[in-house]
């Protein structure tokens, strides 16, 4: 389904990712993992068209997508979360998803109450159905992330990115999320490569994980067989000079 | 017979069998077709008075030119210091054409919305190049440019002491008839661009426009076409600015660059912009009465207006609540309303 080939992009003298190619396959869940700096989000916005590749291709179900703007990136079918929510503050959280409804894919046809009433749909899935009124600056956390899911879903993707979904949530709200991230897969038949820190959820919700250190890749497998590996290992935890 | 009766917040009128009631907190009279009338009705109470009556005229073109300011401030996520760039093209357009090649008011209506939209296509991609205070910065020097080319080009221009004797647009022969004739067209034109203004703002466009105006790049991700939305919501308000020019010139019939391009023109337009109801199309109608009223009555003392002005903006600035201007009083918050944010600085 995605299919990426060789991707480099440096920051001046700095490679952030280098030489990176690895494809996710339709209906699987991809774990993209590291320590920090590795270079992860940088290969997601590569991915959604924010940065531009240096060298490399990315190709989604046999298109190349390689450096196209973000909104038809949107269009053709990938659709992604922020690390840090960035909702639209001032919007309600029924006017942010109805946003993601209208443009996410050409309706042109849609009116603006048609839209409302897809959005309540996403929003009622991720369980703010409730809050819909509320502007989104007074959301609270897990809340915004589930605006954020939501806003993800209703542009009708058939590929998700998420990055760092499970970042700040408690080990209840987490759970939550992670039922509703399966759920999500379940019902509207999304394949997610997914960014995550938190190591118990990616090794329970992942097919196959691929680790980035440095900008580059060390290790691509099922979680066992990953984390398993000295070299990610040594990556996570350091060097195993202390033992010697 | 009819009986009245206080409640406590409306009043209860019964004849016969029916009831009608009045809410009597202002901010519930929300109906448009009664404010529309009372602007209609009011001018001829006041034809006696053609001072009262220019101002009142005045107060429209100032919220012509506000509300499609208002709408261009939130579709393109930039604060504008420049309408009246626009608005110095689109006046000395129809005035040079009508002066130099007799072209009738119609003609020259065509030729402003050609020039505006062709002058502010060429200049959009500022949109995409500037941010935040950049973007300001660009649209402040435009116009103070423009003022200059006048005063070089004077034998064209005549940038000090302006164009006259253009052709009127309606004539009916007496000079009360046409100031209150020039009021109702002003306030056609007002209701006008109120109601385009508010049909874009509460369209699937308007929402699109909100998201623009909150977070321009989660907006692209959203599968919004950024630019091209900037690129309309630049050009239609330039050029709904520059009609205004027209009709100042063929109204009032005299047009100088130097009232309508330096600096305080501007300051006061931003200052309805801000005071009527930061940026909501509907707040720019009684923030330029307000402030058509104020300049108007503080005239007669003197010198001190440049005082008093400035500080009376600034108390009502500072007391109304929420920061939602003098609409925010009379407005009544529907959770789905979006209330513009506006902000110079973007990261």
């Amino acid at each position: 389904m995605l299919k990426i080939d060789n991707i480099t992009k440096s920051f001046g003298g700095l490679r952030a990712v280098n030489d990176v190619s690895f494809s996710v396959n339709q209906g699987e869940i991809v774990g993209l993992i590291g320590p920090n700096g590795a270079g992860k989000t940088t290969l997601l916005n590569l991915l959604c068209g924010i940065y531009k590749v240096d060298s490399g291709s990315v190709r989604f179900e046999g298109n190349d997508i390689t450096n196209l703007a973000p909104n038809r990136i949107c269009h053709m079918g990938i659709s992604r979360t922020y690390q840090i929510p960035q909702p639209f503050d001032a919007l309600t959280a029924l006017s942010g998803v109805t946003v993601a409804v209208i443009n996410g894919k050409k309706r042109e046809n849609m009116t603006l109450s048609d839209a409302g009433l897809d959005a309540s749909y996403f929003l009622e899935f991720v369980g703010l159905f409730a809050k819909r009124d509320t502007l989104s600056r007074d959301l609270t956390l897990y809340e915004l992330r589930m605006l954020e899911l939501a806003r993800a879903l209703a542009t009708s993707p058939r590929l998700l990115l998420l990055d760092e979904a499970m970042a700040g949530l408690n080990p209840g709200e987490a759970s939550k999320a992670l039922d509703m991230i399966w759920s999500a897969q379940e019902q509207f038949g999304v394949t997610i490569l997914w960014i995550e820190h938190v190591m118990k959820v990616i090794m329970k919700a992942a097919n196959r994980l691929v680790v980035l250190q440095y900008g580059e890749k060390i290790d691509e497998g099922p979680p066992e067989a990953v984390m398993a590996n000295e070299q990610v290992i040594q990556a996570y935890l350091g060097g195993s000079d202390v033992n010697d | 017979m009819v009986s009245f009766e206080l409640k406590r917040d409306r009043i209860l009128a019964r004849w016969k069998k029916q009831k009608y009631e009045w809410i009597i907190e202002p901010r519930y009279w929300r109906n448009p077709i009664l404010w529309s009338m009372l602007l209609l009705v009011v001018p001829l109470f006041i034809t006696g008075y053609p001072n009262i009556l220019t101002m009142i005229t005045v107060a429209n073109l100032y919220a012509c030119i506000t509300i499609p300011l208002a709408l261009q401030m939130t579709g393109t996520g930039r604060l504008n210091f420049g309408p009246q760039l626009y608005l110095g093209l689109g006046g000395y357009t129809s005035a040079l054409l009508n002066l130099h090649l007799g072209f009738s008011p119609f003609f020259t209506l065509v030729a402003t919305i050609l020039v505006c939209m062709l002058v502010s296509l060429l200049l959009s991609p500022i949109t995409w190049i500037a941010k935040g205070l950049y973007f300001s910065l660009i649209t402040l020097i435009l116009p103070l440019a423009f003022l200059d080319l006048t005063f070089i080009y004077g034998s064209l221009f005549r940038g000090e002491v302006g164009l006259m004797g253009m052709s009127p647009v309606i004539n009916l022969g007496r000079i009360t008839w046409n100031y209150v004739s020039y009021y109702y067209l002003s306030v056609f034109m007002m209701l006008i661009f109120l109601f385009v203004a508010e049909k874009i703002a509460q369209s699937r466009f308007g929402v699109t426009m909100a998201a623009i105006n909150e977070n321009e790049d989660v907006a692209l991700m959203m599968g919004v076409n950024v630019n091209k939305y900037k690129v309309f919501y630049y050009v239609f308000p330039s050029i709904l600015t520059g009609i205004v020019g027209w009709f100042i010139v063929h109204t009032f019939r005299t047009f100088a660059g130097i009232t309508y391009l330096p600096l305080d023109f501007m300051l006061k337009m931003l200052i309805i912009v801000m005071i009527g109801g930061r940026a909501s199309v509907y707040g720019m109608i009684p923030g330029a009465y307000f402030v058509c009223f104020l300049e108007d009555s503080l005239r007669s003392l003197g010198t001190v207006n440049y005082f008093l002005f400035p500080l009376i903006l600034i108390i009502v600035l500072v007391a109304l609540p929420r920061g939602e201007g003098i609409y925010g009083l009379y407005h009544k918050r529907h959770p789905r309303d979006y209330f513009p944010v506006m902000r110079v600085r973007r990261e």
